[in-house]
């Protein structure tokens, strides 16, 4: 009897204790919030920022701090391509994937591209299987941008739901215009080296519909015409302008950082749309309908003044680091001293007394690297952090907190050379030297003025060209120039080229085959997990 | 009816008998030879069933014929019998040392015999842990545990041991089994933090065949540790210290190429491109230009000295040393009848191998006390304190191994600037990954303490001869303060000219990566707590049905009815601060730029019923029945609980009268066959189930992002289930002193793991990049097997030999999707893969082929056919083709080799000199494991490793062609995993040899009754084929399921020589 009572007494408090724990189990995330944060005002705007800025150009499931996330990684890719850079470090290929086919040096001695594969068309075959994860380099800027879409989507999703203070219109506004800009960017990036992609309009989900490269650049401009509309419904400008303060980061908002009126962000839509239309052709088929199509977007596109999307660094590198943008991963105090080596054929752009040089580019001791890496990337050239002092003049590297200023998206010289470079292709060549000597006047060039010089069509060409690689680089576009240009077809070389042999041997007229591929097949990594849909468009490139 | 009216019966004569013959009352007392009480042991007469049990004191009453036998017995004991002659008998039980009549807990929750086990626990007793230069208990199980694969996979001072029980149940999670001390889990403090010297004995479950009792959380298997209690007698001191001299392991004799093939002048000096010598600039401290060279190319011969302008340099001379450790520890026992204590005092030092990388020391206070506070009712409190000062700048080795390795051999490390100070990097000359290990040094300080407390109490009451109630609370708490600092570097010259800084270099991560002032100083200070409470209530019921019930049938049934609570939570706090002022020391108020790097809190509670009923009959056979369900914050709120149920069954064949009558039982004297199935469980992470959006500082602003691998709402416990069926056999060979007794126990398991779950990749386009999904079915299945021998005993001498043996494979059954997952080593480049049919852990790479001909897995060639003429096979075995020199690498990727060996197994010997004289010596023996050596395939990138030096004939030239080398690291992808590192890395092992000599035992000093001097070595001889410095090293991370097949610059264990002095008063 004794005993039992014991066994009840016993059990009864396990009970007892079993009840009251229950309560203990309600154990949620104490370290972050819910995304049913998102439904207020202070977590859209928010996730207005962290979206774009972390987990579309920062987070991946793949990463290399060899290389670093989107402003340094993918966009160092494309800068490699464009032979702006170099590199001989293998991580995802890095060495490989801006190596050339061959280089034919002054002495007739052809240096092929030593790695294994050979070939930047098999490297992307080879590189392009699920199974090579964070080495396929492909990958990077497919993720990115999907992400950045994803998180977009997730924003204009919450953008009608979230009931806002105030003005509401004007602060939808402010969130939708946003939303809508980033995944046009984000689609004018993927139609621009894809050549296939996704539209995808809602969050955290997919579907296997692939379309044409030439869908998403339409598709891309769909949602830049969006964001415009977007920012057209606001009513109160200070609201509006207000609520983008609070998500661009406040120390982004410095120089051309601050936040875009509807008109300028208008502005800004009509360069990225002119940017989406050249280099998605090749210059040999460029009509002269698309010369005016560009000419026009571009004459409706970016003023000096205007304000546009940049990214910087602060102190602490709460988003990005120096390391996490191109030129902090090139400056060096000896030639081939950073992961990313200066290429020859970049520092051979800059005209004889453009003080652009003197200010950014200094000679050193030669970097003559592992010729079992690469054939290209040995130079003499290290880019100076900070510049080496010439007052008024462009400085392309900045390593003090905050100084430096990533244009993201398009800028007013870029904006002002493709109007050079549509009105130089339709027989107004003195119109278009005359932008180039402003640029040049604008960054300090300190070069005579080639306007009314007489330049003939094709030494107007040479002059736009030079321009835009000096202008364009470290910004992750050089690629399409020299795809659109034909420079890096299989079929064509760059022929009077700088290049120096790894034991020291400098060439001033060498030919370099770079064979490179034009548009990137889809990475296998969504293939494998969201094959094509029956009736999608082909995911792989079939040159 | 019957039976009843044959018990009246029975106890009616009984009854009689008693009244009949002349009676006396018998008082006494059983403990056992340590003095401790035996409650519960049985009195029995001799020739009648009249017994009685002792109590909690191990007192006892029983009323018995004048001049009567008692015969008393515990189990795990020698019966004993006594003449009842005289009241207060201290009847002493000796504990029955054959290996079958141990008693355990773990897994069964009641003390049991093992000769009525169902499962297999193993259990090794202090005695049986030899004196060597180990302080920590995992090292010291290494080679003890049959079935276990328990190996020091780095030789850093405290780096914990990788242990695999059996098998492995999950990719996400560890293969760490629970710890348990004294019954209560230990979850905040390492198993190489406690102190072995407190430690009495280990027990070991190795599967949820018999870990089920500990529910979601024992898939993994139980370790469970008793700590030494104080024993009768007079208060004991015993003390011990000892000295350890360390080195590191080399035993594939890894070095640098003592040539090289950088093109020289005419006097042999190295040159740059324009043909200058190169030499080092005294301004940067470095090396400014670079030799000429290309290692791929085909003429390229490595084949000129170091001996003009660059000289070769022994790096590891220049940065690993002998180092010492210190070992001391003090002990206070003693007990009286109702209380028993334990004071432990032990302190361990330890000096790095490396020079300047700091030092280890670990202090550790253990107190236990034991009061009865009332009849029958038991208090018992366990105490440990352990601190630990570690100022290692780089624990783990690896950064520093990594960078020492691949600096080139000409680059001293010594050398010094104009204005006397080091350089962080001498050039890309001597290696782009090489960098100075001593400017990292020269510019860091580390301090890194722990704090750790273990509180147990335990509150055992024995209500009657049926029930027995416990109660145990443990906390466990652990606090670690590490400060990391890196001082002012302004003025480096040679840092700020390659615009690297200690903070780039250093082992450690900052915790924040500041865009600049990197040079100027900077502190992380870090706060991580840990605190761990476990409360268990158990009760065990026992009846006997013969003696209980009087019912006449030899049943006894056991039921464990028990309630189970864990409450963890961890703390961690990470604060950064750069931007240093000019003067020191730092502070962090000090810091111009400062930053909380992370502020997180985990909790987890879990609970959990058990219930297991367990019946045997007599000596014959046994059988059982139980769950446990567990509840879990992990599952989230109100759902239902995992229940996870058990059962065993034995039969004892050597118990049943026609094997004790027939003469086999004279050589196999006892006999038991065995079968358990379980399943036990892995829960999910603490907050694996609840979606969150990640939170980042940005400027003066926040923001809200998405994470990049999904939490999941329906994440399900991972369950694996086992079933076990052994054998133990205990024989009486030999007649003589050789061979007297044996035992072999021998158990098969076999295991599916269900659920598994893993951070499954999903299609970028959705916007993240993975989600936590129940994603694969794994199985396992193995052996275990252990033989203990008495070699020899006579009066003088006695020799023991145990052998252990292991063999266990884990292979992926299903995978979600039927996808190939490929994994990336932690310890970077090396990729896994995991596939259906694949074991788990399994390097994925390129084939080197071995013959021209050669197939790969699917049957192709691996050289296209039309190509086979290019290539040749060289004098080092692989095919090469015949113009570039370089190796042939498959185009496909496939399994390579993966590192679980086809069987491990422990050779043991322990034999004494009449107590005098002790030698113990155990070998160890790892068979068919393979490693990855991508430790060699770094060193081959730059042309570093001495292997460049070795001709080889390729198509009838014999020269040392580094296109071969070079080859081997970068054809098809340089870096990419290849056959050519997978490595055979099977070994021998001569674990530990010792030889004590106890002086007191015929030098009689008054007081003193053990003084014995020890001299042991551990790891001092290897036998293997592997080429890196130690076959057992693993580079991924500690316990990691899948990530154990690289060696990438890890750490090496150490080969020890220790003399040590123990001293009991």
């Amino acid at each position: 009897m004794r005993l039992k009572k014991y066994i009840h007494g016993f059990a009864l408090a396990g009970i007892l204790l079993g009840a009251s724990c229950k309560k203990e189990l309600t154990v949620s995330n104490p370290n972050n919030p819910t995304p049913d944060a998102l439904n207020s005002e202070t977590g859209i705007t928010t996730f207005a920022t962290g979206g774009v800025y972390i987990t579309g150009f920062r987070t991946l499931k793949y990463a290399d701090g060899v290389f670093g996330p989107f402003f340094s990684g993918a966009m160092g890719f494309h800068e490699m391509m464009g032979d702006v850079l170099g590199a001989d470090a293998a991580n995802a290929y890095l060495n490989q994937l801006g190596c050339p086919n061959s280089v034919t040096h002054d002495n007739g001695t052809t240096v092929v591209n030593p790695n294994s594969p050979n070939t930047q068309y098999a490297l992307v075959r080879q590189s392009n299987t699920n199974s090579q994860a964070g080495n396929n380099f492909l990958y990077y800027e497919w993720a990115h941008m999907y992400s950045l879409i994803g998180a977009c989507n997730l924003l204009i999703e919450k953008a009608d739901a979230v009931s806002f203070t105030g003005d509401a219109t004007s602060k939808k506004a402010a969130i939708k215009a946003w939303a809508y800009w980033w995944k046009g960017y984000a689609y004018s990036r993927i139609g621009s080296i894809y050549y296939a992609g996704l539209i995808n309009n809602t969050s955290f989900a997919t579907n296997g519909n692939y379309v044409t490269k030439e869908k998403i650049i339409e598709e891309a401009n769909s949602n830049l015409d969006k964001a415009v509309a977007a920012a057209k419904t606001a009513t109160d400008l200070t609201v509006y302008t207000t609520l983008l303060t609070s998500i661009i980061p406040s120390y982004f908002q410095v120089g051309k950082g601050a936040p875009q009126t509807p008109a300028m962000l208008e502005r800004n839509v009509a360069s990225l749309k002119a940017r989406n239309l050249l280099v998605n052709k090749t210059t040999a088929t460029m009509t002269n309908a698309d010369w005016t199509a560009v000419l026009a977007l571009a004459n409706a596109g970016i003023t000096a003044t205007d304000n546009i999307f940049t990214a910087r660094t602060d102190a602490r590198g709460d988003l990005y680091t120096n390391g996490q943008f191109v030129m902090g991963r090139t400056y060096s105090s000896l030639a081939g001293g950073a992961t990313y080596k200066i290429s020859e054929r970049f520092a051979q752009e800059f005209k004889t007394g453009d003080k652009r040089k003197d200010q950014n580019l200094k000679t050193t001791t030669p970097y003559l690297g592992q010729a079992d890496r690469g054939q290209a990337h040995f130079t003499r050239w290290a880019l100076v952090d900070g510049g080496t002092g010439l007052p008024g003049v462009v400085v392309y590297a900045r390593s003090t907190p905050g100084a430096y200023e990533l244009h993201v998206a398009v800028d007013y010289e870029e904006n002002q050379l493709m109007k050079a470079e549509a009105l130089i292709n339709t027989s107004q060549i003195e119109a278009g030297l005359a932008i180039i000597d402003g640029v040049r006047t604008l960054q300090g060039a300190g070069l005579p003025a080639v306007a009314g010089t007489g330049l003939t069509l094709a030494q107007a060409r040479e002059e736009l060209r030079r321009e835009r690689r000096v202008v364009c680089a470290f910004r992750g576009i050089s690629f399409y120039d020299a795809r659109r240009w034909g420079v890096s077809d299989p079929a064509s070389s760059r022929t009077g080229a700088v290049a120096i042999t790894n034991t020291g041997v400098l060439s001033t007229n060498a030919t370099i085959k770079y064979g490179y591929l034009d548009y990137w097949d889809v990475p296998d990594n969504e293939l494998v997990y969201n094959p094509a849909a029956s009736g999608s468009a082909p995911v792989k490139n079939p040159k | 009816m019957r039976k009843k009216l044959l018990i009246s019966f029975c106890a009616f004569l009984l009854v009689l008998s008693t009244g009949l013959a002349q009676t006396t009352t018998i008082t006494g007392k059983v403990v056992d030879d340590k003095g401790n009480a035996l409650a519960g042991a049985s009195v029995l007469e001799k020739g009648t069933k009249n017994g009685v049990s002792a109590d909690a004191n191990g007192a006892f009453s029983i009323k018995v014929k004048t001049g009567a036998i008692l015969i008393v017995s515990e189990i795990g004991f020698e019966n004993q019998e006594v003449s009842a002659k005289s009241s207060n008998l201290l009847v002493k039980l000796v504990t029955d040392t054959k290996a079958l009549s141990e008693v355990v807990v773990t897994g069964v929750g009641v003390a049991t015999s093992k000769k009525k086990l169902a499962i297999a626990v193993e259990a090794i007793t202090a005695d049986k842990i030899p004196a060597v230069p180990t302080v920590d208990i995992g090292s010291a199980l290494v080679g003890k545990i049959a079935g276990a694969q328990i190996s020091t996979t780095n030789g850093s001072p405290g780096s914990p041991t990788q242990i695999l029980l059996r098998g492995i149940n999950s990719i996400n999670g560890s293969t760490a089994p629970m710890i348990l001390l004294d019954g209560i889990q230990i979850a905040s403090t390492g198993l190489e933090n406690l102190d072995l010297n407190g430690i009495e004995r280990v027990e070991v479950v190795q599967g949820p065949a018999a870990s089920t009792l500990y529910g979601a959380q024992g898939a993994n298997g139980v370790i469970q540790l008793f700590s030494k209690k104080g024993k009768m007698g007079k208060v004991s001191i015993n003390v011990s210290s000892n000295m350890v001299t360390n080195e590191l392991l080399n035993i594939g004799n890894v070095n640098k190429s003592q040539t090289h093939s950088f093109a020289v002048n005419a006097a042999g000096e190295v040159v740059d491109g324009a043909g200058v010598p190169l030499s080092f600039d005294k301004t940067t401290g470095s090396y400014l230009t670079n030799p000429v060279f290309n290692l791929i190319s085909a003429s390229s011969k490595s084949n000129q000295p170091y001996n003009k302008n660059l000289l070769w340099y022994n790096h590891y001379d220049m940065f690993f040393q002998k180092a010492q450790a210190f070992n001391n520890s003090i002990n206070i026992s003693g007990a009286t009848e109702k209380t028993d204590f334990s004071f432990l005092l032990t302190d361990s030092r330890q000096e790095t191998v490396f020079k300047n990388n700091g030092d280890y020391a670990r202090t550790n206070l253990t107190a236990n006390i034991g009061v009865e506070l009332a009849k029958g009712l038991k208090f018992r409190s366990i105490t440990q304190i352990v601190r630990t000062n570690d100022t290692q700048l780089d624990p783990s080795g690896r950064n520093m191994l990594y960078a020492i390795n691949n600096s080139r051999p000409f680059a001293n490390y010594l050398d010094r600037d104009a204005q006397g100070k080091m350089s962080p990097y001498f050039g890309d000359a001597t290696g782009v990954n090489g960098y100075n290990f001593n400017y990292v040094v020269e510019n860091a300080n580390v301090s890194d303490q722990t704090i750790d407390l273990i509180q147990n109490f335990n509150l055992n009451y024995r209500l009657n001869r049926f029930v027995e109630l416990d109660a145990k609370y443990g906390i466990n708490r652990s606090t670690y303060n590490s400060r990391y600092e890196i001082k002012d570097q302004i003025g480096n010259e040679g840092a700020e000219f390659w615009q690297y800084w200690a903070e780039f270099y250093s082992p450690r991560t900052s915790f924040a990566s500041p865009t600049t002032g990197s040079e100027s100083g900077e502190i992380n200070e870090r706060v991580f707590t840990s605190t761990f409470q476990n409360f268990t209530a158990n009760a065990n019921i026992k009846f006997d049905f013969e003696k209980d019930f009087k019912l006449n049938i030899p049943l006894k049934s056991t039921t464990l009815v028990g309630w189970d609570y864990r409450n963890s939570k961890t703390t961690d706090y990470w604060t950064y601060g750069s931007n240093a002022p000019d003067f020191s020391p730092y502070r962090a108020s000090n810091m111009a730029v400062y930053s909380i790097a992370r502020d997180q809190i985990s909790q987890f509670v879990t609970y959990g019923i058990l219930v297991n009923q367990h019946f045997d009959w007599g000596e014959l056979a046994g059988i059982s029945a139980g769950l446990r369900s567990d509840y879990s914050s992990a599952f989230g709120q109100g759902s239902t609980p995992f229940t996870f149920p058990r059962g065993d069954f034995y039969l004892r064949p050597s118990s049943f009268n026609f094997w004790q009558n027939a003469s086999i039982s004279k050589v196999i004297n006892e006999w038991k066959l065995r079968a358990a199935y379980g399943e036990a469980g892995i829960q999910p992470g603490a907050y694996d189930r609840f979606p969150i959006l990640t939170t980042a500082t940005i400027g003066n602003q926040t923001g809200l992002s998405t994470p990049i691998a999904n939490a999941n709402p329906n994440l399900e416990v991972e369950v694996a289930k086992e079933l076990e069926i052994g054998t133990d056999f205990g024989f009486k060979l030999g007649k003589g002193n050789w061979f007297s007794n044996a035992g072999l126990s021998f158990t098969y398991w076999n295991r599916t793991s269900e659920n598994v779950i893993d951070r499954v990749d999903v299609a970028p386009s959705i916007g993240i990049g993975r989600q936590l999904t129940n994603s694969m079915t794994l199985k396992s299945n193995g052996i275990q097997a252990s033989l203990n021998l008495n070699v020899y005993r006579n009066k003088d001498w006695n020799w023991d030999f145990t052998t252990n043996f292991s063999k266990q494979k884990s292979y992926v059954d299903k995978v979600l999707n039927g996808a190939e997952i490929i994994k990336q080593s932690a310890a970077g480049s090396s990729q896994y893969i995991i596939r259906a049919g694949e074991q788990i852990g399994q390097i994925y790479g390129y084939i080197f082929p071995k013959s021209i001909g050669e197939l790969d897995p699917n049957g192709n060639p691996i050289i296209p056919l039309a190509e086979q003429k290019d290539y040749v096979v060289a004098s080092n075995g692989y095919v090469v083709n015949k113009t570039t020199r370089q190796p042939y690498a498959s185009a496909g990727r496939f399994g390579l080799g993966d590192p679980n060996p086809n069987f491990n197994m422990s050779f043991i010997n322990s034999a004494s000199y009449k107590g005098i004289v002790t030698l113990g010596m155990q070998w160890d023996w790892v068979s068919g494991s393979n490693l990855y050596n991508q430790t060699k395939q770094w060193m081959y990138r730059d042309g570093i490793h001495a292997d460049y030096s070795k001709p080889i004939n390729i198509d009838g030239q014999t020269e040392a062609w580094s296109a071969f080398y070079r080859g081997a690291y970068a054809v098809r992808a340089a870096n990419g995993t290849k056959s050519y590192f997978m490595e055979d890395a099977s070994f021998w092992r001569l674990r530990n040899i010792s030889i004590g000599v106890d002086f007191a035992k015929f030098v009689h000093i008054k007081g003193i009754n053990k003084l014995q001097l020890v001299l042991s070595g551990r790891n001092i001889a290897t036998i293997t084929k592997y080429s890196g410095y130690d076959p057992e090293v693993s580079s991924g991370t500690n316990n990691s399921a899948w990530d154990r097949a690289v060696d990438h610059n890890t750490i090496p264990n150490i080969k020890s020589y220790m003399i040590g002095l123990n001293i009991g008063f």
